[in-house]
């Protein structure tokens, strides 16, 4: 029984949000210990928007000579920050695993939208300087303008749910007439 | 004082890819469990009052304000301005964004950024992390979206960086 209770306890533990962002702040702090002789920047233990850059970049600087922006670190290293394959391996373990892995296929008009979106979010983030969770180990590492940022999002989100909620209501209207 | 020994020069350079692609996958490994996601967390807030994924945002601040509290205790060099509006003034960003602007300057491009960032990931149904991990759980539009992240890197510093500082 008591096993039981344990092994369910884990279960919640794996699934609850507030346990990986703990993790992220803690491995992040950590990586920065370890890794910040190597160039920096600060705060950059983790980016989802910054650390693709870096991949894409770097490789791209390797691949055809160019001077892209990259961060110092990820620069000066044999290789750049990795995590967002890491991210991919990751999450296709766990879906794979747990029995979650289902194709969702997209017509073309839905891939070209997404595709856009994520063009015009990387750019967005990159004038932020970071995605979400870059502004959050920046706001943490004393960076006001991270705040605002963060802040920013909030509004955007705050809008982007009212245009949301105005959709559904018409789709509802437009279904009863 | 141990540690700075151990990881210098040449160990540190091997180590960046490593130790990244590790952390992306226990990252990667618990998002896809808990479906964590930011701004997915901040519109369940505004839609639902739900706070499940918020807390884990608000989670990440906390931790990683107390863990680079304490990591700066103990290798103080690896953490040279923390905290960081103390050290550099209230409005310097720490880099990342196109360089060389004013303070005003930045606080508008923050602004934008955010904006932008937090309409579009609720349009699109999540934040760029939760994007890469429902892509790898099968969704297809979402591989379309970090394809999209992929090419928008390139674009931002062969165009976009250039013509933002320009027009301040």
């Amino acid at each position: 029984m008591e096993d039981e209770s344990k092994s369910k306890n884990l279960i919640k533990m794996v699934r609850s949000p507030i346990f990986l962002g703990v993790i992220i702040g803690f491995l992040a702090a950590l990586l920065q210990s370890l890794l910040y002789s190597a160039g920096g920047p600060e705060a950059y233990g983790f980016c989802v928007a910054c650390h693709t850059r870096d991949m894409v970049d770097d490789l791209i600087n390797s691949i055809f000579g160019t001077s892209l922006v990259v961060a110092p670190f990820s620069a000066a290293a044999f290789a750049p920050a990795l995590s967002i394959i890491g991210v991919m391996i990751g999450a296709l373990i766990a879906a794979k695993n747990n029995k979650e892995f289902r194709i969702k296929k997209a017509n073309f008009k839905g891939a070209l939208l997404y595709f856009l979106g994520g063009i015009f979010v990387l750019i967005f983030a990159l004038l932020l300087g970071g995605c979400p969770y870059r502004a959050a180990l920046r706001f943490a590492y004393g960076d006001m303008l991270a705040f605002i940022g963060i802040l920013a999002i909030a509004l955007g989100v705050f809008v982007g749910t009212r245009i949301v909620l105005f959709q559904m209501k018409k789709q509802i209207e437009e279904e009863a007439k | 004082m141990m540690l700075q020994s151990v990881f210098t020069g040449t160990a540190v350079l091997i180590l960046v890819p490593i130790l990244t692609l590790i952390l992306g996958v226990i990252i990667g490994y618990f998002a896809q469990q808990s479906g964590f996601c930011s701004i997915g967390g901040m519109r369940d807030l505004f839609l639902f009052k739900q706070t499940r994924l918020f807390f884990g945002y608000l989670a990440l601040i906390a931790s990683a304000f107390v863990s680079y509290f304490i990591f700066s205790l103990i290798i103080g060099t690896a953490f040279p301005n923390f905290y960081w509006a103390a050290e550099k003034g209230f409005f310097t960003p720490i880099p990342g964004a196109p360089g060389g602007l004013e303070n005003w300057a930045y606080i508008i491009l923050a602004i934008i950024g955010g904006f932008g960032m937090g309409l579009l990931g609720v349009m699109l149904g999540g934040c760029p992390l939760r994007q890469i991990v429902m892509g790898f759980e099968g969704n297809v539009k979402s591989l379309f979206f970090i394809l999209g992240m992929m090419v928008g890197a390139v674009l931002f510093h062969l165009f976009i960086a250039s013509w933002v500082v320009s027009l301040f």
